[in-house]
Formats: structure tokens, sequence, C-alpha cells
């Protein structure tokens, strides 16, 4: 992006301090988002996202958590310098969030009416009527069937479906520059989520805002997404727009990820071994004890720079296969570039061949034997 | 609602009617220790103990019928006729009177500063969850949760009204109600009870406001930019108040109710808790029939309330069809 982005994220570093002890969960993650853009961060639960999402607006509970480091820098604003105070008038007004849950996130002993009101009049002078009016087209405009009569109605009455399209109007009330949503759809059924996921890209043009959708699922990537991050055990791993990051896919974790797509000819994969302690992450490389590329230099020292893929400064990748004068093919497999170009629409992966990181069982021995002299309390348990 | 409401009330009318009911039985049974007096004195001087067991029950009307008997015993209760206090030598119901607003006058202050000093420190721990404060409120309300009433009056009696002198050791009855001088012989006793149910409340206050603190609509009030107070006033405490009410009605009633005996006769309190106890002792069975049920009464009106406050404060509990 030429122009200044809306939110820049610096070596962000979120940590929990916990009974096992520290949790680095968000450690040094760095990303950017433009004005308009929607820029996604995918990884499995536990990866980072959520909190990455919540340190944005400081929503981490304080103590144990704590923002360590880094620079959050909103429209020329360092968040993580900001008061408590400031940091609040910006929530809700210029930053909003949607949560998960919906059957969670409105709060059962008041109307729905009521508390988008209450989002209003937190940060704007306006009239209890006028409110309300904004209120109502705001219902309307989510989608909720006559919304002057459901504004006096409780969440209960509600179904999950329509309870998040409230959230919606909740969080658009104060027309926020950057709207965070935080798995919005994965408490909701298929048909459901396509109708809320297209709901936030209308609205997303029709307010002008910025969104960061955080997901699971690379399938809504694919759909919403101008850039994407990939995050693995509080690390970036990859990260690029959409069109590279799904057609080139650089790092072993996001061709693993994308191999868990179901519906691409022998169905769907899943990444052997789980996500590595918390307390206690392994040296070097973050995904290096589930990774079938794994070499000695993934094994020490810190996670891996981010290296330019194919020298495209906007698409990077925190991989030692990666740098200057290293061997991508080892991770994209077949010895020549072309071949990993197609991942998306590629229905075997031939182009890969061996060098999918999903799971044909012949490899599963393979990786537990290579796994072994690793011995962290993950693999262990995942060989018994 | 409002038929719900009815039904509620009507139910609380059948409880009662119950309760009496179950009493008048359970009297009615129960050998009567005058009718046995006078067997024993007509025994004793040579008379018929049978004659004199036909002439005392022919005196009190217990030769008709049961069901007269309890006809009549229920139309006393409602006209408030409730017996002739022996032991008092007044009707029950000025006693009752009588006694009644001096439980009420450290029973009202009890209820208000527990509820209110209960639910603030529960809240300030629960926001302060394993801090230093939270654990110190946590101290003190077991303390309070655990030490004897009695004993704790006994004990502050002896250090601030023997010892200090800062308090009147015997609660004097001829200072007038909203006076200087009656406040300042009410402090310990309100101390007493306020120590006992002040930890009830904190405790519950505690952990339902915990369930709440991590509630998603609560990180949902905070990204709307809610500041601290309203997030504690209006999405921790407001849907906390629906289990609480339980507790403060239930609990508070409970804990007060039964403290009143002890804490009246260790000060010398002449209230409900004083009259009834004497009554105990003097086998004064009308009277004591008279503070049973006061605290009966007390206990269903407490549960209509909260039956009621229920559907005030949670939207979702449906009355429509009940």
């Amino acid at each position: 992006m030429s122009a200044e982005p809306l939110l820049s994220i610096r070596d962000l570093r979120t940590v929990f301090h916990t009974d096992d002890g520290l949790v680095r969960a968000v450690d040094g993650v760095s990303f950017d988002i433009g004005r308009g853009e929607t820029v996604c961060i995918v990884g499995e639960s536990g990866s980072g996202k959520t909190v990455t999402g919540e340190s944005i607006t400081r929503l981490i509970r304080t103590p144990p958590g704590e923002i360590a480091a880094g620079e959050i820098v909103f429209d020329g604003q360092d968040l993580t310098a900001l008061s408590d105070e400031a940091l609040r008038a910006l929530r809700g007004d210029r930053i909003a969030h949607v949560f998960q849950n919906p059957q969670g996130a409105l709060n059962p002993v008041y109307t729905v009416g009521w508390q988008i009101v209450e989002a209003i009049r937190l940060h704007e002078d306006v009239s209890k009527g006028a409110a309300r009016d904004r209120a109502v087209d705001l219902l309307d405009r989510v989608g909720i069937p006559e919304a002057t009569r459901r504004f006096d109605d409780y969440p209960h009455e509600f179904s999950g479906g329509m309870k998040q399209r409230v959230s919606i109007a909740m969080a658009l009330a104060t027309n926020p520059d950057l709207l965070i949503a935080d798995e919005p759809t994965t408490a909701l059924d298929v048909t459901i989520q396509n109708q809320i996921l297209s709901l936030l890209d209308d609205l997303q043009t029709e307010f002008d805002m910025s969104v960061l959708l955080i997901t699971h699922d690379l399938g809504v990537v694919a759909e919403v997404a101008d850039r994407v991050v990939v995050m693995y055990a509080g690390k970036v791993m990859e990260r690029g727009g959409v069109f590279d990051v799904f057609e080139q896919p650089s790092h072993p974790y996001t061709r693993a990820l994308l191999d868990c797509l179901p519906g691409r000819g022998d169905g769907a994969a899943s990444i052997g071994g789980r996500l590595p302690s918390s307390t206690d992450p392994p040296a070097g490389c973050r995904f290096h004890p589930r990774c079938e590329h794994a070499v000695d230099a993934c094994r020490e020292g810190e996670q891996p720079p981010d290296y330019a893929v194919d020298g495209d400064d906007d698409h990077v990748v925190s991989c030692v296969h990666y740098e200057p004068g290293g061997d991508p093919s080892v991770v994209r497999g077949g010895g020549d570039d072309a071949g990993s170009g197609d991942a998306v629409d590629d229905d075997g992966g031939d182009g890969r061949g061996s060098g999918a990181v999903g799971t044909p069982p012949a490899d599963r021995t393979l990786r537990a034997e290579s796994l072994g002299d690793d011995g962290s309390d993950a693999d262990r348990e995942d060989r018994a | 609602m409002r038929w719900y409401v009815v039904r509620r009330v009507l139910w609380a009318v059948v409880a009662t009617f119950l309760i009496l009911s179950v009493t008048w039985g359970l009297l009615a049974v129960t050998p009567n220790p005058a009718a046995e007096q006078m067997q024993f004195q007509a025994a004793a001087s040579g008379g018929s103990a049978e004659a004199a067991e036909e002439a005392f029950e022919a005196r009190r009307g217990l030769d008709r019928s049961p069901w007269v008997r309890y006809q009549e015993y229920m139309t006393n209760m409602v006209t408030l006729n409730w017996g002739w206090s022996q032991s008092r030598s007044q009707p029950v119901i000025e006693a009752i009177a009588a006694a009644l607003p001096y439980t009420a006058i450290y029973s009202v202050p009890t209820t208000i500063l527990s509820i209110l000093l209960g639910l603030a420190i529960g809240l300030y721990s629960a926001t302060n969850q394993y801090t230093k404060s939270d654990y110190a409120a946590t101290f003190f309300a077991f303390f309070g949760y655990a030490i004897p009433n009695f004993w704790f009056g006994i004990i502050l009696l002896l250090v601030f009204g023997v010892q200090l002198g800062w308090f009147p050791v015997v609660f004097d009855s001829d200072i007038p109600f909203f006076s200087l001088g009656m406040a300042r012989q009410l402090v310990l006793p309100v101390v007493v009870l306020v120590t006992g149910t002040i930890a009830g409340v904190m405790r519950y206050s505690r952990a339902e406001a915990l369930e709440y603190v991590e509630a998603e609509f609560v990180k949902t009030a905070k990204s709307k930019g809610a500041d601290g107070y309203r997030i504690l006033t209006r999405h921790i405490l407001r849907p906390a108040a629906v289990p609480l009410m339980t507790i403060l009605v239930g609990d508070i009633l409970g804990i007060f109710l039964a403290a009143s005996y002890l804490v009246e006769v260790v000060f010398g309190i002449p209230g409900l808790g004083q009259l009834s106890y004497n009554a105990i002792l003097a086998q004064d069975t009308s009277l004591v029939l008279g503070t049973t049920l006061i605290f009966t009464f007390v206990s269903v009106v407490g549960n209509l309330v909260q039956d009621v406050a229920y559907t005030v404060l949670d939207p979702r509990i449906d009355y429509g069809d009940r």
C-alpha cells in the first residue's frame, strides 16, 4: 500500500502471567491494515489470533494479560501509549468489535434496542429519541425484519444468526473506521454463515471501513480477504495478498492448512501433532516439530525472520528455506516453482507431490520418528 | 405478568393457610401442660383426675368437636385474636405489637448495611480477584461467617461496653426510638449481626459477579467503550441481581430471624426474639405460637417478594402460562 495504513502493528508481544508460567500468546506479530481493506488472520485455535485482535483495543484482561512490547499505530496514534481513558473513547467509536459467540455477546437482561442505544450514546451526545431512530435504522440495515417492533425484544427472543446481526448493528452504531470481527460466523450454522459474511461485505463498502477478520476458515478467507496473515503459536508464519498466499502458499504451515480444506480431490487432511506448549515453546521455528521439511537450522535459535517470497516484499514468510540463497523448492516440492502455483484450483495436488504437509497415512510413521528426538510433551502425547 | 403475580399471591395465602392448619393439628394432639397440672392437683387433693380434666376442657372449650375448634381457631387467627399470654398477662397480639418495633429498629439497619456493604465488598473482590484486598475481604467474610453471633456479642460487650465503656452494656428501652442514645446502644448488636450476614452476601455477590466479569457481554460492553463503573453496575451487577435475589431475601431473612433470638437475649433488647425466648421458657403456648407465626409470615412474604422480583429482574423468566 502506498498510502499510510489505517492500522499498523509492529512486533506486538502480548503475554499472560499464569500459574504455569509466562504464556507468550502473541510473540512479535507485525502487519498492516489499509483503509477500506479486509485483512484476515488465520490459524488454529490457540495460535494467538484472538489475543492479537483484542490487544489492539486492550480488551485483554490485565492482569493476567499484558502488552509487553510493540507498537499499535492507529491513524497515526500509538494505542499502546494511550491512556485507558483515551483508549476507551476510541473503543466502540472508531474501532468496533464483533465477537464469536452471539449467544453470549448480548446482555440477557436488556433489550437489544437498549444495548444499541447504549453504544450510540456512549460516544455521541444525542437524545434518546434520535438514538432510538438510528438504532431501528441499524437493525433494519443488518436485516432484522420488523426492526421497530423487535427493538424492544430481549436477546433470548432472537435466533443465533439474528443475534449476530444485532451485534453487528451495535458495532456499526458509531460508524467505526475499523471493525474487528473475531470468528463472527463460527458459532453459526453454514447457511447463516454465508448471510453474515455477505452482510459484512456489503456493510464494509457502505460504511467505508476496514475489517480485521479473525477466522480459522480458509474458505472464508478466500471469499472476503484482501490480505492474509497466517499465525501459528503466537508468531506470523506467512503474510501477503490473498492471491499470493493461496496461489503461492510458501510456509509449510500455510500449505498444511490449505490441505485441510475439504472437497479437494482426496478429501480433507489434518495436520499431525498439536500446538506446542504455550509456556515453553520449541526453539527455532515454532512449527518445526510438526513440519516435514524441518532441518537442523529450524530447530535452533529464534523464529526465522520474514523473508520475501520471490522478491515480493508484500508477501513474506518466516521459514529458513526462503532465506537468501536458500532453496524454497524443498517446501514447494517438485523442484520447480511453477508447480506450486495453483494450490487452490488444483484438484489433486500432484504438482506438490510429496511436498504437501497434509497427512497421507504412510507419512505418519515417518514423521513420528522424526519427532522422536524432539521429546516435547505434545509429541509424546501424539505418539501415545 | 399480572396474572403470574396474582397466582404467586394466591399461593402465599394457601401456604399461610396450610401452615396455620398444620400448627393447629400439632397443638391439638399435644398434651396440654396446664391440663396435666390440674389433673395432678385434683389427684393429689383426693379428687378425680378425669373430672378435673373434663372440667378443664369444658372451661377451655376443648370438649367441642375438632371441626368447631378448628373453625374458631382459624377465625381468631384471621381476626388477629391470637389469645391471651399467661406469662405476660396481656393479649398475645399486644405483646407482639410492643416487641416488634424493637426488632425492627436493629434489623432494618442491619439488613440495609449488610446488603450495601456485602454487595460493595463482593463486587470489589470480584473485580480485583486474587489481590491482597480480595484476600482481606475473604478473610473478613469467613471470620464473620464462622464466629458464633452470641459469643461475638458477649466479647464485644466485654471489650467495648465493660472495659472501654464506649457503649452501654444494658439496653435501655426507655430511650426514645430516634435519638442518639438509641443509635449508640444499637451499635454493638448491629455490628454483631452485620458481621454474620455480610459474609454470605459478600461471598455470593462475589461469586455471582465473577460469573459475569468474564462474560462475553461484559467484553462487548467494554468494546463499546463503557467505563469500569458502568460495566460494573449495568453489565455485571444487573444480571447478577437475579440469582442474588435468592440470597438477599432468603439468606438475610433466615439469618437475622434466627440470630435475633441470640442477639436480643445477649444484648437484652425487648424484641420479638426475646419475647419468643421467654415465652418458651415460661411454656406460654399462645405466645410461642404467636411469635413463631410472625416469623413464618415474614418468610412467606419474603418468598413472595422474591418470586415477583425475579420476573421484574429477569426478562427470560416466562410467566405467561404459569
